[in-house]
């Protein structure tokens, strides 16, 4: 019982550099919106905040849990699974807003969005949100791929490695009931893609290279 | 394979005016090469060129045959290293500015 705390915990704090991570991607997006004037840039930047506002609710909330229930699963039962579908809600709306802000750019502007918002439907319609994220975000991968292919910056490297990590992390977490030990693996593949956001940022602000 | 811009931005615009001035280093640009290099109309560079010096991004200044040449200014170096920053973040995701 002890290491499974052990494991919330470390999953937490995980989880918090992660949104600290998306929060910086978020000012940054923020700027380059307010400079450029580009529509996307401003989905990317709601996208990350949405995506850090969910995390920053699970940390609390699962903190909140941790401290009234202690590890008491049972007890809290509500609140927890509250937090994790208000989590995973808002990571499904993150990774369709990055859908949109990241489609090629010589597509006509309504079909994407059109594609997006039937996947938000789906997701009204079937509980299991983990399988939705994944769908999503192997469209998020796609694209990533198809803009790293025809750019072959490191830049999108960065990128395309971040997304894949995260989608990874939601393959593993969909495996978790069969296997738990996936858990803690699923939130170091998270973590580890939103490190590559960071790198990407870190490289990013280095012009005169 | 390499992709047709299909959106260029003001910004983007006005940067590529400036990267063609800072090209040049000190002996500055004149019109022609800042015309062609950010691909722009006669009236879209006058009156870009009018904005630029309005925002202290370059200044003006008529060299020794009487043409006008123009110069990045220390605040338009600090904007082109920001757009710089900016456009390799945006393209990173996919995004053109």
């Amino acid at each position: 019982m002890q290491a499974g705390l052990a494991i919330i915990r470390l999953d937490l704090v995980f989880e918090f550099i992660s949104g600290v991570i998306a929060l910086i991607v978020t000012y940054y997006a923020t700027k380059a919106y307010n400079l450029t004037g580009q529509k996307r840039l401003s989905d990317l930047s709601t996208g990350f905040l949405v995506l850090s506002a969910g995390m920053f609710g699970r940390v609390i909330g699962t903190w909140y849990f941790l401290v009234k229930y202690g590890v008491d699963f049972q007890a809290g039962g509500e609140v927890i699974t509250i937090v994790t579908i208000a989590y995973g809600a808002s990571r499904i709306m993150a990774y369709v807003l990055f859908v949109i802000a990241t489609r090629p750019p010589k597509r006509r502007p309504q079909e994407v969005p059109g594609s997006s918002m039937l996947l938000m439907a789906t997701f009204l319609v079937d509980p299991d949100l983990e399988v939705i994220a994944i769908i999503v975000l192997v469209i998020v991968v796609l694209q990533a791929v198809v803009n790293y292919m025809s750019t072959r910056s490191k830049f999108a490297r960065y990128v395309l490695i971040g997304f894949f990590l995260i989608l990874l992390s939601h393959i593993l977490m969909a495996q978790v009931t069969d296997n738990p030990g996936f858990y803690l693996l699923s939130q170091a593949a998270q973590f580890l893609g939103f490190l590559s956001f960071l790198v990407l940022l870190v490289q990013v602000g280095r012009v005169n290279e | 394979m390499n992709r047709k811009r299909a959106y260029r931005s003001k910004m983007r615009i006005l940067a590529d005016m400036m990267r063609a001035i800072q090209s040049e280093g000190e002996e500055g640009a004149g019109p022609t090469k800042i015309l062609y290099a950010a691909n722009l109309s006669h009236d879209r560079l006058t009156q870009y060129l009018d904005e630029l010096i309005e925002k202290e991004l370059i200044k003006e200044e008529n060299s020794e045959n009487d043409s006008r040449v123009y110069f990045l200014t220390e605040k338009g170096r600090e904007f082109l290293r920001e757009f710089v920053r900016i456009e390799r973040f945006s393209e990173a995701f996919g995004i053109e500015v």
